[in-house]
């Protein structure tokens, strides 16, 4: 490429809009060229300055020891409960669902919640004390008992019939 | 030649050969930019590494929104500002990663002094910046595509490039 040409392009280099085969065109260029060097630096000081730094290159083993890490992995069985891996490896429909049902499980727990807090309180010891003492403690067999009997004389003890003569 | 959207379905169903031909494919834009963001060999391809298998074990949820290249640096982005985290909790988007400025010892046995600096300079940007950097830098990316490596907007990006650049053309200036 030309120094005209790259002259053209420094803006949009700077700004990273070029295509990645133009950019490379032009990086190329910079990297011997001082005076489009300069330019660029001119319209991004930052983008001069870093424009002929160099970057080690790849690995040779990298790929080599990316695949044998991935093949461990999928040779790995799943031993044991993992909700976060499950969760990472499930598909959308299932995080879908999974929502639904804590969706529904809170507004059933919200309800429910509601209906209790909602509900009159009433309370049932209250009428036990003011029944009838025969019916609330199921002696009302002894209603019946004949007059100057064991049980009639209890009845007159524990009653207002208390010396009372019938 | 399949695509990189075809062989990532491929990968969805378990296929490794289709696997290993992404990694190849994209192997050197992961490499420079985890070197760049960490200016340490054997850290950068622990990085790269920890990328693309994130990338494998996703494959099934992969759904081709952007280009594959922007996906993995929006992934090669959360391992790198995570592992930046993790290193150094404290100083996570505030502090320099050397205290001193200075390169490590084998990063200075490993560069040329002059690119040691620039080195060093990168790493005194808290970790959004110095990604925002590497990507418009040295990736040469736009910024509707660094918002979608990065997960911010356009104007956040451009932000995180304009204080970036504030803090080290004054350091850079002074070498060329």
């Amino acid at each position: 490429m030309l120094c005209e040409e790259v002259l053209k392009k420094l803006r949009a280099f700077s700004s990273g809009e070029l295509a990645p085969d133009v950019r490379q065109a032009v990086q190329a260029h910079l990297k011997g060229c001082v005076t489009c060097r300069s330019a660029l630096e001119r319209v991004d000081v930052l983008a001069g300055a870093l424009a002929d730094v160099q970057t080690p290159p790849v690995p040779a083993r990298l790929a080599a020891r990316v695949m044998a890490a991935a093949r461990e992995r999928q040779a790995r069985p799943v031993t044991a409960w993992n909700p976060l891996r499950w969760w990472r490896l499930a598909s959308s429909p299932i995080h879908v669902a999974a929502a639904a049902v804590l969706v529904v499980g809170l507004a059933l727990g919200l309800a429910m919640g509601w209906t209790t807090l909602s509900a009159p309180r009433t309370a049932p010891t209250q009428e036990v004390a003011q029944a009838d003492p025969l019916d609330a403690y199921n002696v009302d067999y002894l209603g019946d008992a004949p007059a100057g009997s064991l049980a009639d004389s209890y009845l007159s003890l524990v009653s207002d019939r208390n010396g009372e003569v019938q | 030649m399949p695509s990189d959207e075809e062989l990532m379905s491929a990968v969805a169903g378990g296929d490794l050969d289709a696997f290993e031909e992404i990694v190849l494919r994209h192997q050197s834009d992961a490499w420079r930019v985890a070197w760049r963001f960490i200016g340490d060999a054997a850290e950068a391809e622990d990085l790269v590494q920890e990328a693309f298998l994130r990338i494998l074990d996703a494959a099934p949820r992969y759904r081709p929104t952007a280009s594959f290249r922007t996906y993995l640096f929006r992934v090669l982005n959360r391992v790198c500002i995570d592992h930046a985290r993790r290193m150094r909790p404290a100083a996570t988007d505030s502090l320099p990663d050397h205290a001193d400025g200075s390169p490590s010892p084998a990063q200075q046995a490993s560069l040329s002094e002059r690119e040691a600096l620039i080195q060093a300079a990168l790493d005194t940007l808290p970790g959004d910046q110095r990604m925002a950097l590497v990507l418009r830098y040295f990736e040469g990316i736009s910024g509707t595509e660094m918002a979608e490596a990065m997960g911010r907007s356009v104007k956040a990006v451009e932000r995180l490039l304009s204080r970036a650049r504030a803090s080290l053309e004054p350091r850079l200036r002074g070498l060329f």
